[in-house]
């Protein structure tokens, strides 16, 4: 799919180049599909969002310990609500860190 | 009844004979309190993901008790014990009531998806699940 062989030209090969990396970043706007994001506790049922599972939580923890922001992770409001929650309760105990650099 | 999960981290620096005293006395200041013991876990020792009081390490340990009253007692007691460095307790029963009903409303079901458009797209992208017909 590297080659530029698709049945419909150059554009169907950026698209897929695009579509590729899954990532923010692409170079040309016009161009650029995203991938439809959807909220990981819809999709898997996750109802309730404890603030005990770390290995869960850090998947919304980037390197710099922030909170993923739900334009990027696709979240919907109220399980972003109830994640922003677990996770300010595991950085009282000390799971997960206020701030790393 | 209420649910509260108890999550507390004790200094590393105690022996740990003085660490099960000291969560046996936990456990007890709660039950005196009219809590019941639902669930303990020790987890032992866990870095912590900043130092606190200089220690990096930590003794994590947690309760889970049902209780009609408070348990502001053990609180209390945690905060100034210097034996534990954090503590936390946070009721669950209404949250996990509202996680319960929300997963009968929309029970775990296989989304519909457009599987033969699926496979046509994803036959040149594998690893990259088409799911722009999703949700």
């Amino acid at each position: 799919m590297a080659t530029t062989s698709g049945p419909r030209g150059p554009r169907s090969g950026d698209r897929d180049r695009d579509r590729g990396p899954g990532g923010q970043q692409g170079g040309k706007k016009k161009f650029f599909y995203r991938r439809k994001r959807v909220c990981k506790f819809c999709v898997e049922k996750l109802e309730y969002i404890d603030f005990k599972d770390v290995k869960m939580l850090q998947q919304f923890i980037p390197e710099r310990g922030k909170i993923l922001p739900r334009r990027i992770s696709g979240t919907c409001a109220l399980h972003q609500r109830k994640l922003q929650n677990a996770i300010k309760r595991a950085r009282t105990v000390a799971l997960l860190p206020f701030a790393t650099d | 009844m209420r649910t509260y999960e108890v999550l507390f981290i004790l200094s590393p620096q105690i022996a740990e004979e003085e660490a099960t005293a000291l969560i046996t006395e936990f456990r007890s200041v709660a039950e005196k309190t009219g809590a019941k013991l639902k669930n303990e876990e020790a987890w032992g020792r866990r870095r912590l993901a900043y130092p606190i009081q200089k220690s990096t390490e930590g003794n994590y340990h947690l309760f889970v008790f049902e209780s009609d009253g408070s348990l502001a007692e053990l609180d209390r007691r945690m905060r100034n014990s210097d034996r534990v460095l954090r503590h936390i307790i946070v009721r669950t029963d209404e949250d996990l009531k509202r996680a319960d009903k929300l997963a009968k409303r929309n029970p775990k079901k296989e989304r519909v998806r457009p599987v033969a458009a699926a496979t046509a797209e994803g036959v040149g992208t594998p690893g990259i699940p088409a799911i722009e017909g999703g949700v």
